[in-house]
């Protein structure tokens, strides 16, 4: 499958003085692996809420393809194929796994009250085929088996998994990953490193991976871009980055930046 | 709705199509399905059956319940599956009750606007413009949050009082009110006239009245389940769960939200015209209290939390408690003969019948949230030991 170029442009945000990101570009690759990293606070989620038109950045652009992301509202640009999974896995707990992986098929199908309500025939049928797709999806994830176990039953891990699930149900050619190993321990992590490629792979499609942990992005990432007070210090291959100095500061100086920022 | 834009997507970013592999056996239709499905149609024939044996005040009180009902599962969707909470119920009655009355009211009467609809006509009119009015009230409810949001839906309430006592000429003020045309379905009229008969009962205005409610009972609540059940109830619970990924996952938030208003009046539209049928008269308030008042739009939602937030089914038990304790309470206090009362402080019907349900709301907060909807899915698990979570 083919998938489109990402270009971050000059991208400002401003939360009244606060620069979230100041001056932010780099590119994502067609079909690359790549990661965002910097310390806590850095913008990275912010810079994926630009992405994904959460926020409005104050300048600068974001293209996906040919098309200009910024002009598009948040809905419009999961018709684009840009799927998001978050930091904080926000799902419906009460709903089941399908109904929320179901979720992800909403810009791919069409009917509104009548048409659900009226459960019309082509309806079902369209309902049919794509809890077909989304069971797929969640088989690709190994949670299979939970498809009708409400998500809020669920351990942590199969949680964040079924995000996953979720945003490729939209059947992105760009996949925004926030954070998916936080709060694993270090084999669910090592297992989830393995998925993340597997969907790279398989699918085709561009990743843009934020994470915090340095073995996994060294291990899986093509390219990495390092945010610190939301300017880029850094951009290149993963051995590139470790080298550089500005990175080792940033990391060793994390300590010290965060205690300031929580004051 | 939000579903009119077909195709955006980037030429060179075209997802492959769902593929065609041969669709995985859907949940089973194991007996529990089986069971549930008899269990609806035994209800929905004793429902068919029961004006053969009740007396017509009984019937009266069912009618009374249904009109519950309908309403009641009208704001379940909006409060319970799209999170927006509304006390502005009582005003979307009030509009539906008016709407009709004065689409099916004959026409040349000097004072009393009236549009001689055919009351079918009327009706699916008021639904309508009950419908349209929700969606005026869209550009709020898109701004506003939560408790937010209550307070300012309620303001409509204020608004109907106000528009009740002063538009006479559509409402006929408090004093006289103005009675409904009786409702008719292609010439055949739910009145006494004309013979018909069942198993030699005679069916009678209030026998017609009640089927009339039950179809459109079963109608608003077959509706409601498939669009619960559908893309639209996803998109809804997503908007409740958080709109900042359901936006990210293709919903146009203002625009779901726009439209579970929209849907959620017209619901209680209907609500109106039944309400106005069932009263044979449609009488503006003359406080905030009465048939479209704040106590109304609070009864609604206690209906809503008895029955479980969002639960449709738990919408028509909450109904059935809500609304038919005081009826059931007034019928046998006079049967029994306890002498209630009237006036300041006696212990009327309703009076009792508010303690109760306010009980019944602090039991359900306290006990299960869920309200009588988990606790019923409770029990169907227990009785089959399988589990099939759904909503
Ligand atoms: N909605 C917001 N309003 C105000 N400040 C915000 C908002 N979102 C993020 N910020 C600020 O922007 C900075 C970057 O935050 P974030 O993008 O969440 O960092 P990261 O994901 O890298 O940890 C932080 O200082 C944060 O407090
Ligand atoms: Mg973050």
């Amino acid at each position: 499958m083919t998938t489109a170029e990402l270009r971050v442009r000059e991208v400002t945000l401003r939360f009244g003085g606060l620069y979230a990101l100041d001056d932010v570009s780099f590119t994502v690759a067609p079909g690359a692996l790549h990661a965002l990293i910097g310390p806590n606070g850095a913008g990275k989620s912010s810079c994926f809420n630009v992405i994904s038109g959460l926020y409005r950045a104050s300048a600068g652009s974001v293209t996906f393809g040919e098309h200009e992301l910024t002009a598009y509202r948040p809905n419009r640009r999961a018709r684009l194929g840009v799927g998001r999974a978050f930091q904080n896995a926000a799902l419906s707990p009460h709903s089941t796994v399908l109904d929320n992986v179901m979720l992800g098929r909403y810009a791919l199908t069409r009917g509104g009250f009548l048409a659900c309500g009226l459960r019309l025939p082509w309806t079902r049928r369209e309902e049919r085929r794509h809890a077909a797709r989304a069971a797929e999806i969640c088989d690709f994830l190994g949670i299979g088996a939970a498809l009708h176990t409400p998500v809020g039953g669920l351990p942590y891990g199969a949680v964040k998994r079924v995000d996953i699930a979720r945003a490729l149900a939209v059947e992105p050619s760009l996949l925004l990953l926030d954070e998916p190993a936080a709060g694993m321990n270090a084999a669910e992590t090592a297992e989830l490193a393995g998925t993340i490629r597997d969907v790279r792979d398989e699918l085709g499609i561009s990743i843009l991976l934020v994470e915090h942990d340095m073995g996994l992005v060294m291990d899986i990432a093509d390219r990495v871009t390092v945010l610190d007070f939301g300017r880029v210090i850094a951009d290149g291959t993963p051995a590139e980055v470790q080298a550089d100095p500005e990175v080792v500061k940033a990391y060793l100086g994390t300590d010290n930046t965060e205690s300031t920022e929580a004051g | 709705m939000s579903d009119t834009g077909t195709d955006a997507r980037a030429t060179t970013t075209a997802p492959p199509e769902p593929p065609q592999a041969p669709p995985r056996p859907t949940p089973r239709r194991g007996a529990q399905w089986w069971v549930r499905k008899a269990l609806w149609l035994a209800l929905f024939l004793v429902l068919l059956a029961l004006p053969l044996y009740l007396e017509a005040q009984w019937l009266k009180a069912g009618q009374y319940m249904m009109v519950g009902a309908v309403g009641a599962i009208g704001l379940t969707l909006l409060t319970g599956q799209a999170g927006q909470l509304s006390l502005a119920h009582a005003f979307f009655l009030l509009a539906g009750a008016t709407s009709y009355t004065v689409l099916s009211g004959p026409t040349g009467d000097p004072e009393l606007v009236g549009f001689g609809l055919d009351p079918l006509l009327a009706l699916l009119g008021a639904v309508a413009i009950t419908a349209v009015l929700g969606l005026a009230f869209a550009p709020v409810a898109a701004r506003l949050r939560g408790i937010y949001l209550g307070v300012a839906s309620l303001a409509l309430v204020f608004l109907g009082l106000y528009l009740g006592q002063s538009a006479e000429s559509l409402t006929g003020g408090t004093s006289t009110g103005r009675p409904p045309a009786t409702f008719e379905l292609f010439g055949f009229p739910f009145s006494n006239d004309g013979d018909l008969e069942i198993a030699g009962v005679p069916i009678r205005e209030t026998e017609r009245v009640w089927y009339l409610f039950l179809a459109l009972v079963v109608i608003a609540f077959l509706l409601a389940r498939g669009a619960v059940r559908g893309r639209i109830g996803r998109a809804w619970r997503a908007v409740r769960d958080n709109e900042a990924s359901a936006a990210v996952m293709g919903v146009n938030v203002p625009t779901v939200k726009a439209g579970v208003f929209a849907v959620s009046s017209a619901y209680a539209g209907l609500a109106g015209v039944m309400t106005v049928l069932w009263f044979d008269i449609l009488k503006p308030d003359e406080s905030e209290f009465g048939t479209y008042g704040i106590n109304v739009s609070i009864a609604y939602l206690a209906m809503i939390i008895i029955g479980g937030l969002g639960s449709v089914p738990g919408a028509l038990v909450g109904a059935l408690l809500v609304n038919g304790l005081p009826q059931v309470l007034a019928l046998y206090s006079t049967q029994l003969g306890w002498s209630t009362g009237t006036g300041e402080g006696a212990f009327t019907p309703i009076l009792i019948s508010s303690f109760v349900y306010g009980a019944a709301i602090i039991l359900v907060v306290l006990f299960e949230p869920g309200g009588l909807a988990a606790i019923g899915r409770r029990i169907g698990q227990r009785l089959t030991f399988t589990r099939r979570g759904k909503e």
